[in-house]
């Protein structure tokens, strides 16, 4: 998707919805949360600025090797997103044994985005916390 | 005759029909031949002496809900598995074999299924102890720094504060 | 296009009215608030003896791991926490979502009406 604002993101959101923050990712795409440029100017195309493995929701023990090889198939350049407790920090499951404490113990996460869930909106915020710096800037 | 009630649906706090171990799976069949085809879920509960297996199925003609359990001793807690009647029961009885310790008799599958790898301990029963919440330290057990005046705040004979889910001290079990 | 009622963004903290009771820290399900502080000593005019009161070192909340239940602002006796609508911010620090009394303060100033 293009995210609009100052610069322009190009990113390629791959959506690992694990648990009820997905929701809230869903929310943010499709409610309009997500200020969009419709087309870019004729002849703009590009590459994306980066790959977000956006991962939203609890990872569980289980499901761990799964997200390891979501991430080895994301080409580069690539990102990871921890959206919400649960993916931050392992959340309200902190202490169970079924559930990984955090993506960061296996990915290296480059934005923890706070919440439970977090807010639609705080997604935008993320890519740009993410990407903002490296977005290629659109051809005047 | 089993002694598994096909009636009213049971409601919160009701007691849960038993049979003994050895007529678990000749009752799931007599449920499921009145009609009890849907298996909703398959549990364990540890009892201290005894595990505690309970299943609730329902009745897809007009999804009226049956309970049954049966009991295994904690010494040798092993079960014939429900898979004969209920194949997807398979689901709910690794989750039941790695958490609280009891064996199928007749699972086909026996992966590990929310765990990685099986613990040395199943996670559920009452004795053991959440690992992360004995790991981590409590942060409320702080009390107010002793003052300049050497004394401290508070009641000094008040028991010391505890999270829950930890033992007492270290190697013991909780209550 | 705006969030409808965003009202639970964060949790503010009234410094001034936290009494360090320990009571939000205790009771926080994820053990996420880290509270320090120490005793002095009161002397009031006409009193006999001072009395030994709490003062506040510093207090934090994990916004890693919070999972925005309330319990908290419920149990505090004193009301020194509130919802706030502002949230925190994404980061790319592991750490930096420990948020201390400064962020926690401003926070106060605006409280939801909830
Ligand atoms: S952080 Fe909260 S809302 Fe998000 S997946 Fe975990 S429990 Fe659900
Ligand atoms: S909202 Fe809940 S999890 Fe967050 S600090 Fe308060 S008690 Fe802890
Ligand atoms: S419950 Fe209220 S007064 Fe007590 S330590 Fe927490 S914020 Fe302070």
């Amino acid at each position: 998707m293009r995210l609009a604002g100052e610069p322009v993101i190009v990113v390629e959101l791959t959506h690992l919805s694990l648990a009820c923050c997905a929701l809230e990712v869903e929310a943010a795409l499709r409610e309009g949360l997500m200020p969009e440029e419709p087309d870019g100017p004729p002849g703009a195309a590009r590459d994306v600025d980066g790959h977000v493995l956006l991962v939203a929701g609890t990872v569980t023990e289980a499901l761990v090797p799964a997200v390891r090889a979501a991430w080895e198939r994301l080409p580069e350049p690539r990102f990871v997103m921890s959206f919400g407790a649960c993916a931050n920090s392992g959340g309200p499951y902190w202490d169970a044994s079924t559930v990984r404490s955090g993506v960061d113990r296996d990915l290296p996460v480059g934005a923890y985005v706070p919440g439970c869930p977090p807010r639609p909106d705080s997604l935008a915020a993320a890519i740009r916390s993410l990407l903002g710096s490296t977005a290629q800037r659109m051809p005047a | 005759m089993t002694a598994v009630g096909a009636g009213a649906p049971p409601g919160p706090g009701a007691a849960i029909p038993e049979v003994p171990a050895s007529a678990w799976e000749q009752a799931l069949r007599e449920l499921s031949e009145a009609g009890f085809d849907c298996l909703d879920f398959l549990t364990a509960v540890d009892r201290g002496h005894c595990r505690q297996v309970i299943a609730r199925i329902r009745r897809s003609a007009d999804w009226q809900a049956a309970m049954v359990s049966t009991q295994v001793a904690a010494a040798a807690p092993v079960l014939a598995s429900a898979t004969g009647v209920f194949p997807g029961a398979s689901w709910h009885e690794r989750e039941t074999a790695e958490m609280f310790g009891i064996e199928f008799e007749g699972l086909a599958d026996s992966r590990p299924l929310l765990l990685r790898a099986q613990p040395a301990k199943p996670p559920l029963l009452r004795g053991e102890f959440l690992p992360a919440r004995v790991a981590r330290p409590w942060p409320g057990a702080a009390e107010p720094e002793v003052g300049a005046d050497g004394r401290r705040a508070g009641n000094p004979s008040r028991r010391r504060q505890r999270p829950l889910g930890v033992p007492d001290e270290p190697a013991q079990g909780r209550p | 296009m705006m969030t409808p009622e965003p009202a639970h963004g964060a949790i503010g903290l009234d410094p001034q009215a936290c009494t360090s009771c320990m009571l939000c820290v205790r009771e926080c399900p994820t053990w996420c608030i880290e509270l320090g502080s120490h005793t002095e000593e009161v002397s009031d005019p006409g009193a006999r003896r001072p009395r030994t009161v709490n003062v506040l070192d510093s207090f934090a909340i994990d916004y890693g791991l919070c999972m925005y239940c309330g319990i908290c602002i419920e149990v505090c006796p004193f009301d020194a926490l509130a919802w706030s609508p502002d949230a925190a911010d994404p980061t790319a620090d592991p750490g930096g979502l420990v948020l201390g009394i400064d962020q926690l303060r401003g926070w106060f100033a605006t409280p939801s009406d909830s």
